[in-house]
C-alpha cells in the first residue's frame, strides 16, 4: 500500500488511525479537506487533527467507514451503535458529514 | 457544525383534484390514512437493506429513538438535529406524551403532528416551549382544544398552522390567537362546526396571510367580512361550505390577490359570481357543484388569468354558453355533469391552450367531437357517460398529445377503436364498455406506453389476452367482463410493473391464478372476487410483500384465512374483505 493511499486522523488525546484514502473519504468534511486545492495543510501532510473527537469516538467512525465501502459494495450488514456513545457519535457524524 | 436542514411545508396542492374534478375526498378514518390532509411528515428516507447506504448520522438518530427511555433532554444539542430526532420519532410512532418532555426548550422549527395519536392539551406546553423558533405546527385531527390553543400565543413568529378535524376548537381560541400571530403565512382548520362568524373576527388581524383553507366549516357564514383586509391572501379553500351564498362573496371583491379560490358545493349563484369580476390575478376557480348558470361566464371571462375552471355540477344548459370562447387561456376546464350539448362544444373550438376537458354524462355525440380536433394541447379527456360512438373517435385521432382518455359507458365498438391506434402519448385508457371485445383489443397495440388500463365491463377471453402482452408498463389493469380463466393469465402473469389488478367476477377463476400471479411482487391492490378461488390458493400470495390491498369477496376464502396470511406474510395488507 502506498503511503500516499493512507491517510493518519488524530483524535483529541492524540491517538493515530492510519486508515485509507478512499474509506476517510466516505465522510463529506474530510474528503472536502483532503481535496481543495492547496490551501489546507491537511491536503498535503494526509493528516487531519480532530480536537474535538475522542479515541473512542474516531475509532467508532472508521469501523463505519470500512462498514460504509462494504455496505457500497453489496454486504448488507447491520452497523451496532453502542447506546453509551451514540449522542456523542451522533455530534462527530454531523461535523463530519457523515 | 450545522447539518443541512430541508424544510418542505408546502400541502398538497388541491389543484390535481380539479384536474381530475374530484372534490374533496378526506375521509377522518384510519383505511383513508393516504387521503389525509395534514402536512406530509419527514423522515429519514433510507431504508435499510434497499441499496443507499443509510449515513452514520442516520443510524444514530434511529438508535436514539429505539432507546428513547434512556435521554431525558435534547436541548444541549444542535436544533437541526433534535429536529431530526423528533420527525422520526413521529414517523416510527414512538413518540409520546413522556417522551416528547425531552424536547422542551429544543428550538425547533416544524412539529408536524397531524393524524399523530394521543396528542391533546397536554402536549402544548413542550411545542409551546419552542418559542420563537417554532415556525410551523400540524396538529390536525388532535384532541387539542382552545386552552390547549392559547399555549401557542408566544410563538410569535408561527408561519403555518394546522388544525384540520379539531372539533374542540372554537370561536374562542381563535379569538385569542390573533395578536400573537401577525406572521402567519398559512391557516387551516378544515372540517371545524364550532367556528362561525363572531370567532373569524380574529382573522382580521392576520394581515401576512397568504393561503387560509376553512373546508368543510359549516357555519362560517357571514364571516368573510373579516378576510376585507388580508390583501396578501392568494388561496381560499371554502370547499363543501354550504353555508356559503352569494353575500359572502362580496368581501372577497377587493382580494386583488387572490391566485386560487375553492367553493364548491357552496350556495352561491351567478349573482354570487359577478362579485370576483376585479380578481384579475385569480388563476383557479372551482365552482364545482354550485348553482351557477352559463350567465357567470359573463363574469368570469373579465378573468384573464384564469386557467384551472371546474363547473362540474353545475347548473349550465347550451344557452349562454357562446362566452366560453373568450376563455382562451383555459388549461383546465370541467364541465362534467351539466345539461350541455354539441351546441356547447362548438364554442370550446378556439380554447386551443386546453390540456384538461372532462364532459362526464354530458350529451355529447359524434358530431360534437369534430369541435375538438384543433385543441392538440390536449392531455386529459374524460368523455365518460356520453353519447360517443364509433364514429367520432376519428376526431379524436390526431390528438397525439392525449394521455388520458375515458371512454367508459359510451357506446363505443371494436370497430371504433384503431382510430386511437396513433394515439402513442396515452398512459390511461378506459374502455370499460360492454361493446369492447378482444377484436377491439387488437386494434391498440400500438399503444405500449400505456400504464392503465381499464377493461372492467368489457368483454375480454382468454384470446384477448395474447394482445396485453404489448402493455409492458401496465400499473394498473381491470378485466373484469366474466370471460377470463386461468388460461388468460398466462399472459398477464409477466406484466411486472403491475400494482394493482382487478380479476374479478370471472367466476371461471380457480386457484392456479394465484399461483399465476405469485411473481407479480410490486402489486399493491388485488381483485379476484366471485371466483373459485379457495384458502388453500392463498398461500400463493406470500411473494406479493407490497400488498396493501386484498379482495376476496364470493370465493371459499375466510376472514380468518386472511388474518392468517396478513399475520405471517403480508405485514403492509391495511385492506381486505371479506373482513
Amino acid at each position: 500500500m502506498k503511503k500516499e493511499d493512507m491517510v493518519k486522523l488524530i483524535s483529541s488525546e492524540g491517538f493515530e488511525f492510519v486508515i485509507d484514502k478512499d474509506a476517510a473519504m466516505v465522510s463529506q468534511t474530510i474528503y472536502n479537506m483532503l481535496t481543495s486545492p492547496g490551501s489546507f495543510s491537511e491536503t498535503q501532510h494526509g493528516e487531519v487533527t480532530f480536537p474535538e473527537i475522542s479515541t473512542t469516538i474516531l475509532e467508532k467512525i472508521c469501523k463505519y467507514f470500512y462498514w460504509h465501502l462494504q455496505f457500497a459494495s453489496g454486504k448488507e450488514t447491520e452497523f451496532h451503535i453502542e447506546p453509551e456513545l451514540t449522542l456523542e457519535l451522533l455530534m462527530a457524524a454531523n461535523y463530519l458529514h457523515t | 457544525m450545522g447539518g443541512v436542514c430541508s424544510r418542505k411545508r408546502d400541502q398538497r396542492d388541491n389543484e390535481d383534484n380539479v384536474l381530475r374534478g374530484v372534490s374533496g375526498r378526506y375521509i377522518k378514518s384510519g383505511s383513508s390514512k393516504w387521503l389525509a390532509t395534514s402536512f406530509p411528515r419527514p423522515a429519514i428516507d433510507v431504508q435499510l437493506g434497499r441499496g443507499k447506504c443509510p449515513s452514520l448520522l442516520d443510524l444514530c438518530i434511529r438508535k436514539i429513538c429505539e432507546d428513547i427511555d434512556r435521554y431525558s433532554t435534547f436541548s444541549m444539542l444542535p436544533r437541526d438535529i433534535s429536529q431530526q430526532i423528533f420527525n422520526e420519532l413521529v414517523y416510527s410512532h414512538r413518540l409520546n406524551d413522556v417522551y416528547l418532555e425531552a424536547f422542551r426548550d429544543c428550538a425547533l422549527q416544524d412539529l408536524y403532528l397531524g393524524e399523530y395519536p394521543g396528542v391533546n392539551d397536554s402536549w402544548m406546553d413542550v411545542i409551546s416551549s419552542q418559542g420563537s423558533s417554532l415556525l410551523s405546527v400540524d396538529l390536525s385531527g388532535s384532541e387539542v382544544t382552545d386552552t390547549g390553543l392559547l399555549h401557542l400565543k408566544d410563538c410569535l413568529n408561527l408561519q403555518a398552522l394546522n388544525f384540520n378535524c379539531c372539533d374542540q376548537i372554537s370561536d374562542h381560541g381563535l379569538e385569542r390567537i390573533s395578536s400573537s400571530f401577525s406572521n402567519l403565512t398559512s391557516l387551516s382548520f378544515r372540517r371545524n362546526n364550532a367556528i362561525t362568524a363572531k370567532g373569524m373576527s380574529a382573522f382580521a388581524g392576520l394581515v401576512n396571510l397568504v393561503k387560509l383553507d376553512l373546508e368543510r366549516c359549516p357555519e362560517i357564514h357571514g364571516g368573510l367580512i373579516h378576510l376585507k383586509g388580508l390583501a396578501k391572501l392568494e388561496s381560499l379553500n371554502l370547499k363543501c361550505c354550504n353555508c356559503i351564498t352569494d353575500d359572502d362573496m362580496r368581501p372577497l371583491s377587493g382580494l386583488v390577490n387572490l391566485k386560487v379560490l375553492q367553493i364548491s358545493c357552496s350556495k352561491v349563484t351567478d349573482f354570487g359570481i359577478t362579485f370576483l369580476q376585479g380578481l384579475h390575478k385569480l388563476s383557479l376557480l372551482n365552482l364545482e357543484g354550485c348553482p351557477v348558470t352559463a350567465a357567470c361566464l359573463e363574469s368570469l371571462s373579465a378573468l384573464a388569468a384564469l386557467l384551472y375552471l371546474n363547473l362540474n355540477r353545475c347548473h349550465l344548459s347550451d344557452d349562454g354558453c357562446m362566452k366560453f370562447s373568450r376563455f382562451g387561456n383555459l388549461k383546465v376546464l370541467n364541465l362534467g355533469f351539466n345539461d350541455i350539448s354539441d351546441a356547447c362544444l362548438v364554442h370550446l373550438k378556439g380554447l386551443t391552450n386546453l390540456e384538461s376537458l372532462n364532459l362526464d354524462s354530458c350529451r355529447i355525440r359524434d358530431e360534437g367531437l369534430v369541435n375538438l380536433i384543433g385543441l392538440r394541447h390536449l392531455k386529459f379527456l374524460e368523455l365518460s357517460d356520453t353519447e360517443v360512438g364509433s364514429n367520432g373517435l376519428r376526431h379524436l385521432s390526431g390528438l397525439t398529445s392525449l394521455e388520458s382518455l375515458n371512454l367508459s359507458f359510451t357506446v363505443v365498438t371494436d370497430g371504433g377503436l384503431k382510430k386511437l391506434s396513433g394515439l402513442t402519448s396515452l398512459k390511461s385508457l378506459n374502455l370499460d364498455a360492454r361493446h369492447i371485445t378482444d377484436t377491439g383489443l387488437a386494434a391498440l397495440t400500438s399503444l405500449t406506453g400505456l400504464t392503465h388500463l381499464d377493461l372492467f365491463g368489457a368483454r375480454i377471453t382468454d384470446a384477448g389476452t395474447n394482445h396485453l402482452r404489448n402493455f409492458k408498463n401496465l400499473r394498473s389493469l381491470e378485466i373484469c367482463g366474466g370471460g377470463l380463466t386461468d388460461t388468460g393469465v398466462k399472459n398477464i402473469k409477466d406484466l411486472s410493473s403491475l400494482m394493482l389488478l382487478n380479476l374479478s367476477q370471472n367466476s371461471n377463476m380457480t386457484d392456479k391464478t394465484l399461483e399465476l400471479i405469485s411473481g407479480l411482487t410490486g402489486l399493491v391492490s388485488l381483485n379476484v372476487s366471485n371466483s373459485r378461488i379457495t384458502s388453500s390458493g392463498l398461500r400463493h400470495l406470500k411473494t406479493l410483500k407490497n400488498l396493501k390491498s386484498l379482495t376476496l369477496e364470493g370465493c371459499k376464502v375466510t376472514v380468518n384465512d386472511i388474518k392468517m396470511l396478513q399475520s405471517t406474510d403480508l405485514p403492509n395488507l391495511v385492506s381486505f374483505r371479506p373482513e
